[in-house]
């Protein structure tokens, strides 16, 4: 049933994708018979070089159908917070970014990277103090937007210390296909490309230093 | 006359003259068929547009005085073109004659005659408005194609006067066939393959780059300056072609040969008929800077831009062709089968619904549609803007739907109305103390009567708008902001001409259009 709602989910986002076509009607073949490739034009950046390249266990869990937006092929061509929410190991993310009112600001970021805490990340803060940060805007604001830093990271340039958009600094430690965030938590899967960010998933949510 | 020019007279045995007006002819024409059919293979290969004969005939064009452009429209109609090339090919012709003699005389002089037409065809090439340095290079390749041909001809034609046998002519002629038969068969192979690489690589660019658009009978109305809010990271008024959204299911753009492209109008019409490009060029042309967006566009994305277009009015087309009573939807086909419905009454309301042929100044880039494009002020791209038309049918929406309306969206689609925050970007950061907001908003056929911006929970105040001139243009707007430091989230809404303010709830893109007040999120230190 779970499965069946995100095809639903993903069809409708496929049809949205795919209406930009429109202003170049260039679709020869039926959208319904390649919707990945009807979805896939609409973003000069998706290119198929950056998107081949993710890494990590955690990986395996995205859905590989190009056609469910939770796809790393999807995801790439829409903007990132849009990329999120298509994906069902994000969705406390997502409730987090759309309650701290930061959906536009990250979609229309100019190049990013997002260390994106999945389910099970929420899942190790105690529900008492996550219940509180979600009541408190500026609080949100500050744990989320610490989560991001400004321009691509890409897997060679990702170790070392960068400063965030909260302000504080974060530091990735780690080489290859193996990296820690702040020495505690792991990237399950990286380089996942999108539309204007580059996302790696992470098994802890960050807190920055008070 | 042959005595006074024959290669290498000191040699001098008279016996019977070798013909040398003829071997003049035929070193000149293979010297120049060589150069030029290796130019077209090397244009062919490299970029089509690059070719020297073409670019020399556009460019006599540009050259040519409006009276003698007017007669060759008028005299040659629709052949204007193809008269044109052909008539660079007889001048090559013609010249190269004189220097085959010339080279026969003295090879010096035919190196030099090359050279000079050389530099003629680097010189077109490169005084296009889309050329790049690299695309020198199919001349010079011709060129140097040209001058191994001529000297290996020269030779063969000169060696008549050393032979030591009583027949001379007939050993010279033998081997200066030979050579000359060579040469014709490579330039024709090179000719070949150049024309068959041009068809298959870019017929489309090719085409475009022979294409020149008339003067509009009815230019755009003049923009004040005060159109623009005049604030650093505004989206720029007009939209670059380059930067120009261009959403894209095509993996590779269509390529259209202009002189084979017809536009055939048909459906419920009373005399069906089709145009020529040349014949949409030869009807008064109408220049409007138009705004145009996608209905895919999230809520403060890019995909919106503002072009100065120049086309064909719509609607006296239709109405020439007279319209039956009762449908409803014009059905516009592009040259890969592509489908897009429009509201019949949007085009006949009177507002400046075209058929696109030039876009900011240039015909319509490859990309955006070459050679031409349906534009409808008001409405979203995928009701109103087919690319690479070809075919205009009148029906209605109840026989006919088209390629996305079958996928769901919506049949009309009006433009919403929508606001834009382009500066400060999502997440800067800035001192505290004056920060300048400004954006674009948009409403297209309605135009924009205001626009208010919102800081956190603070009331929502007036921006000031730059002027609008017409309402299918985008207008910018900008407001002072005394910023205090923290994170702050500022909100813009717009109201159309019509009072109706731009709706909070938040709607995506699918089925007809997003919905929503852009936010950006910025910090005050």
């Amino acid at each position: 049933m779970y499965r069946r709602m995100f095809a639903a989910v993903g069809a409708t986002a496929i049809l949205a994708l795919s209406a930009c076509g429109a202003d170049t009607d260039s679709a020869a073949d039926d959208a319904t018979t390649a919707p990945s490739t009807s979805a896939g034009a609409p973003m000069a950046s998706a290119s198929p070089s950056m998107m081949s390249a993710q890494f990590g266990p955690g990986c395996s869990a995205v859905p590989t159908d190009p056609a469910n937006p939770g796809s790393f092929d999807a995801m790439a061509k829409v903007p990132v917070a849009t990329a999120a929410s298509g994906n069902p190991v994000l969705s406390t993310l997502v409730t987090a970014v759309k309650k701290a009112n930061l959906v536009d600001s990250l979609n229309t970021a100019q190049g990013v990277t997002v260390f994106a805490p999945t389910n099970d990340a929420f899942g190790k803060i105690p529900k008492a103090d996550l219940d509180k940060v979600l009541a408190d805007d500026a609080m949100l604001k500050k744990v989320l937007t610490y989560h991001v830093v400004p321009g691509q990271l890409s897997p060679e340039t990702l170790a070392g210390t960068h400063e965030t958009l909260q302000g504080a600094d974060l530091t990735v430690t780690g080489s290859g296909s193996s990296f820690t965030v702040n020495g505690t938590s792991m990237v399950v899967c990286g380089n996942v490309s999108t539309a204007n960010a580059t996302v790696y998933l992470v098994d802890t949510v960050l807190m920055p230093k008070s | 006359m042959t005595t006074a020019i024959g290669p290498r007279p000191a040699h001098g045995r008279p016996g019977p003259p070798p013909s040398i007006g003829l071997r003049a002819v035929v070193v000149g024409l293979l010297t120049a068929g060589t150069a030029v059919a290796v130019a077209h293979l090397a244009a062919g290969v490299l970029n089509p547009a690059a070719d020297p004969v073409l670019a020399v005939g556009a460019a006599a064009i540009d050259l040519a005085p409006q009276p003698v452009k007017a007669f060759a429209i008028r005299t040659f109609g629709t052949a204007d073109k193809l008269v044109l090339v052909a008539a660079v090919h007889v001048a090559l012709a013609a010249a190269s004659v004189i220097i085959g003699a010339a080279a026969l005389r003295r090879r010096r002089y035919g190196v030099i005659g090359l050279a000079a037409f050389t530099v003629i065809g680097v010189v077109a090439v490169l005084t296009r408005p889309t050329a790049v340095a690299v695309d020198a290079t199919p001349t010079i390749a011709g060129a140097v194609a040209g001058l191994l041909a001529m000297l290996a001809l020269v030779r063969s034609a000169g060696t008549v006067a050393v032979s030591p046998t009583g027949r001379p002519r007939l050993l010279n002629r033998r081997q200066f066939l030979a050579t000359s038969g060579a040469t014709a068969l490579n330039a024709a192979a090179a000719a070949a393959t150049g024309q068959a690489l041009g068809v298959n690589r870019g017929v489309g660019t090719r085409s475009r780059a022979t294409v020149r658009i008339p003067a509009p009978a009815s230019p755009a109305p003049p923009l004040p300056a005060s159109v623009r809010a005049d604030v650093d990271g505004v989206s720029p008024f007009h939209t670059t072609n380059r930067d120009f959204y261009r959403v894209d299911t095509a993996l590779t753009v269509p390529q259209v040969d202009v002189d084979r492209w017809r536009l055939t109008l048909g459906g419920a019409v009373r005399r069906p008929r089709s145009w020529r490009f040349e014949e949409l060029l030869a009807r008064e042309l109408i220049e409007r800077d138009i705004t145009l967006n996608c209905v895919s566009n999230e809520v403060g994305g890019p995909y919106i831009g503002t072009a100065r277009w120049t086309g064909v009015p719509l609607a006296p087309l239709l109405r020439e062709a007279g319209l039956e009573v009762g449908p409803d939807q014009l059905v516009s086909r592009s040259v890969d089968g592509m489908t897009i419905g429009t509201p019949l009454r949007a085009v006949l309301d009177g507002r400046d619904a075209m058929l696109v042929v030039a876009m900011n100044g240039e015909p319509l880039p490859l990309e955006h549609g070459f050679p031409v494009r349906m534009l409808v002020p008001g409405l979203y791209g995928y009701v109103g803007a087919c690319k690479w038309l070809t075919e205009l049918e009148v029906t209605t929406f109840a026989a006919y739907d088209a390629y996305w309306v079958r996928r769901g969206w919506a049949a009309d689609a009006p433009v919403k109305t929508a606001s834009r925050v382009d500066t400060p970007r999502p997440f800067a950061r800035r001192p505290a103390g004056l920060v300048t907001i400004a954006g674009v908003a948009w409403a297209q056929r309605r135009g924009i009567s205001a626009v208010e911006i919102q800081v956190d929970d603070e009331p929502w105040r007036q921006a000031r708008l730059a002027d609008g001139p017409s309402p299918d243009l985008w207008r910018q707007w900008s407001y002072r902001w005394d910023a205090t430091p923290g994170s702050h989230t500022i909100r813009v809404r717009a109201t159309d001409a019509a009072e109706a303010t731009q709706t909070e709830e938040r709607a995506a893109p699918f089925p007809s259009g997003a919905t929503g007040w852009h936010n950006v999120t910025v910090t005050i230190t």
